[in-house]
C-alpha cells in the first residue's frame, strides 16, 4: 500500500475503528434527533391532512400538543348556523405518558359526523358506541391489536377494539365523544371544533365571520393549528441546533485526540518527513487527508448505525424517524468538517516540530 | 569541478539550560561536485551538527552554507525546505524508512514530495537495480534485513536526483557484510552518476572507501 494515508489507517486498526466510530457517534446523533423531530412532525401534518376540515375554532391558549377540553359543547350549534358552515365537529385530544418511550394521543370524537367531514372510513368492525370501546387506525392496528384484541390508553385502562380505519388521521385510537368526555370528567366540553365549509376558496372570509361573531375565541386555519412539533413546542429548535453543535463537537473531539495520538506516535516519521523536504503544507495535508479518510468512514458507519437505530427504535416504540435529505446533507458536513478542524491542530503541530527533535524521538 | 557545497565560518552554539555549549567552533569546508567526503572523529566533536547545519535541519550561530549556489543560512524556513527538498538526500544510522510502507511506497513517496507527484519510472528502475532492490520492492522494512533497509534508504536519498548526499553513519548499524556491501554501493553511486556524498562514520574501513577524509575534533576540523 503506497499511501502514506491508507498505509497509516490500515497499521493501526484499533485507533482507526475508535475514531471512526467517534465521528460516527456525532452523525447518528445528529441523524437521530433530526430525523425523530422531523417524522414526528411529518406523521402529525400528515394525519392532520386527513382531517379535511378547513377552520379550527377553540379557546385561547390551547395547544396541538397538550391536553385541554375546556370549550364549551354550545359553539358547534352556533357555528352550524354561520353562512358559508357546511358542517362542526367537536374533538377531544387527550396526550397520556405512555411506555418507557414519550407520549402517545387519543382522541374523543362524534364518529358519525367525524367520517362524514374526514376521508376515513372502517376496513374493519364498526364505530365506537359504549364507553369501553376504541376504534384504531391500521398502523396501531399493525402492532397486534386485531379487531377485539384489548388496548391499554391511559396508562391502566383496557378498551376493546371495535374497529379498524383508514386512511391514518389525527390521534391513532379514537373513542367516543362522550366516553373521552366522562374520562376527563368534563361533560359539556370539547378541545376543538373542526369547521367544514362549503366553499373551501372563503375560508379565510368564513374563519373572520366566526371570529367577529364569537370573539375571544381562537380561530385558525387547520394549517396552521396542526404546526411542525418544532413550532408547537417552545424551544425545541433550539434544543435541536444546540443538541447539532453538541454532536459536531464531539466528531471534532474524538478526531482531534485520535490524531494527537497519533502525531505523538508519528513524531520520527514526520522528522524524517521533513528531513525530506515535506513542506509544512504538505505535511499539514497529509494529516487532513487521514483525518478526513477516518471523518468518510465514521460517516458511512453513522448513516448505517442511524437507519439501524431508527428502524429498531421505531419496531419497539412507534417512533418515527424520517431521514430528510437537507440533514443527511447536514450531518456529511458536521462529520467531515468537524474531523477536519479536529485534526487542525495536531497537524500545526506536526508541522512545526522541528525535524532534528523528531529525528532523535524515541 | 564546481563547488557543490560551501561552509564559512560556520558556529553552532547549543543553549543547555542556562549554560551555552559549543558544538562546532567555526568550520570552513569547500566540497566538489562529485566528491566522496568522509567525516571522521569522537562522539560529540560536532559532526552530526555539521550535518545537519550543511543540511538546513538546524541553522547556524554564525556563518554561511551555500549549497549549489543558494545559501541555506540566509533563506527563510519554508525556502530551506524547499532547497533540502530539491537538493538534498539523507541518508541516516537507524535508516528511517516509513514502517507502514514498502520500499516501493518509501521511494514514491520521496518522489511525491519532491515532484508535487511526479513520477519518473525509468529513474526508480535504475537506482533498484543499481542497487540490487528490485525483488524487494513490495516488502515493507520490517520483512527486510539491515542492508537492505539502508539500501533502499539509499535509493530514497537519490532517486530525485540531489546535488549533495548527506550520510549520517550509514553503517552504524549494519554487521561487516552488510557495511561492505552499501559501502560499494555509495562507491558505484558516486562513479556512475557522479554523486557528490558526504558520510559521517567512525569505521577507517568505511572511511578509505571514500576521496577524502576529515578529522574533526572538539568542534573543529583538524
Amino acid at each position: 500500500m503506497d499511501s502514506l494515508v491508507i498505509s497509516n489507517i490500515r497499521q493501526r486498526p484499533l485507533r482507526s475503528a475508535i475514531s471512526v466510530f467517534g465521528v460516527a457517534l456525532g452523525v447518528t446523533l445528529v441523524m437521530l434527533f433530526t430525523g425523530l423531530s422531523r417524522g414526528m412532525s411529518d406523521d402529525l401534518q400528515r394525519r392532520s391532512a386527513n382531517v379535511r376540515a378547513e377552520i379550527v375554532f377553540t379557546r385561547p391558549g390551547s395547544l396541538a400538543t397538550s391536553t385541554t377540553a375546556n370549550l364549551s359543547m354550545k359553539y358547534v350549534d352556533l357555528l352550524k348556523q354561520i353562512d358559508g358552515v357546511e358542517a362542526a365537529v367537536p374533538v377531544i385530544r387527550h396526550f397520556y405518558p405512555s411506555g418507557p418511550w414519550g407520549v402517545d394521543q387519543v382522541e374523543g370524537v362524534d364518529w358519525d359526523s367525524f367520517t362524514r367531514m374526514s376521508n376515513i372510513r372502517l376496513v374493519q368492525g364498526r364505530g365506537p358506541k359504549a364507553f369501553d370501546e376504541v376504534v384504531i387506525d391500521e398502523a396501531k392496528a399493525s402492532r397486534n391489536h386485531p379487531v377485539g384484541s384489548s388496548l391499554k390508553l391511559f396508562g391502566d385502562k383496557d378498551l376493546r377494539v371495535v374497529g379498524i380505519y383508514a386512511p391514518e388521521s389525527g390521534a391513532r385510537a379514537k373513542l367516543s365523544l362522550e366516553a373521552m368526555q366522562d374520562f376527563l370528567e368534563a361533560p359539556g366540553k370539547c378541545s376543538y371544533v373542526l369547521v367544514k365549509v362549503t366553499n373551501p376558496a372563503e375560508q379565510v372570509a368564513i374563519a373572520r365571520r366566526i371570529n367577529e361573531k364569537y370573539p375571544g375565541n381562537t380561530v385558525q386555519l387547520t394549517g396552521d393549528f396542526f404546526p411542525s412539533i418544532e413550532k408547537s413546542i417552545p424551544g425545541l429548535a433550539i434544543f435541536m441546533r444546540v443538541l447539532v453543535a453538541l454532536a459536531a463537537i464531539v466528531s471534532a473531539l474524538v478526531v482531534m485526540l485520535a490524531m494527537h495520538t497519533t502525531i505523538t506516535e508519528r513524531t520520527r516519521e514526520i522528522g524524517i518527513l521533513k528531513a525530506m523536504g515535506a513542506s509544512r503544507r504538505y505535511i499539514i495535508s497529509e494529516i487532513e487527508r487521514e483525518a478526513l479518510a477516518i471523518s468518510f468512514l465514521g460517516l458511512l458507519v453513522g448513516f448505517a448505525l442511524a437507519a439501524l437505530a431508527g428502524f429498531f427504535i421505531h419496531k419497539a416504540t412507534g417512533l418515527i424517524f424520517e431521514f430528510g435529505p437537507w440533514w443527511v446533507l447536514t450531518a456529511a458536513v458536521i462529520g467531515l468538517v468537524g474531523g477536519a478542524l479536529g485534526a487542525l491542530y495536531p497537524a500545526a503541530r506536526a508541522a512545526n516540530l522541528d525535524p532534528v527533535t523528531a529525528l532523535a524521538y524515541e | 569541478m564546481a563547488t557543490i557545497l560551501k561552509a564559512e565560518d560556520l558556529e553552532k552554539v547549543y543553549r543547555v539550560g542556562k549554560v551555552d555549549v559549543p558544538a562546532l567552533r567555526g568550520i570552513t569546508l569547500t566540497v566538489q561536485e562529485g566528491e566522496f567526503l568522509a567525516v571522521m572523529g569522537p562522539s560529540g566533536c560536532g559532526k552530526s551538527t555539521m550535518l545537519h547545519l550543511m543540511g538546513g535541519l538546524l541553522t547556524p550561530t554564525k556563518g554561511r552554507v551555500i549549497i549549489d549556489g543558494e545559501d541555506l543560512t540566509a533563506a527563510s524556513d519554508a525556502r530551506r525546505t524547499d532547497i533540502r527538498r530539491r537538493k538534498i538526500g539523507f541518508v541516516f544510522q537507524r535508516f528511517n524508512l516509513f514502517p507502514t510502507l514498502t520500499a516501493e511506497g518509501n521511494l514514491r513517496l520521496a518522489e511525491r514530495i519532491h515532484g508535487n507527484g511526479a513520477d519518473d519510472p525509468d529513474r526508480r528502475r535504475e537506482i533498484l537495480s543499481m542497487l540490487k532492490l528490485e525483488d524487494k520492492m513490495h516488502h515493507k522494512p520490517l520483512e527486510l534485513s539491515g542492508g537492505e533497509q539502508q539500501r533502499v534508504a539509499l535509493a530514497r536519498a537519490v532517486v530525485n536526483r540531489p546535488a549533495i548526499v548527506l550520510a549520517d553513519e550509514p553503517t552504524g548499524n549494519l554487521d561487516t557484510e552488510s557495511s561492505a556491501l552499501v559501502l560499494k554501493m555509495f562507491r558505484e553511486l558516486n562513479d556512475r552518476f557522479n554523486q557528490t556524498i558526504i558520510m559521517i562514520t567512525h569505521n577507517p574501513e568505511a572511511a578509505a572507501a571514500c576521496q577524502r577524509i576529515i578529522q574533526m575534533r572538539d568542534g573543529h576540523i583538524v
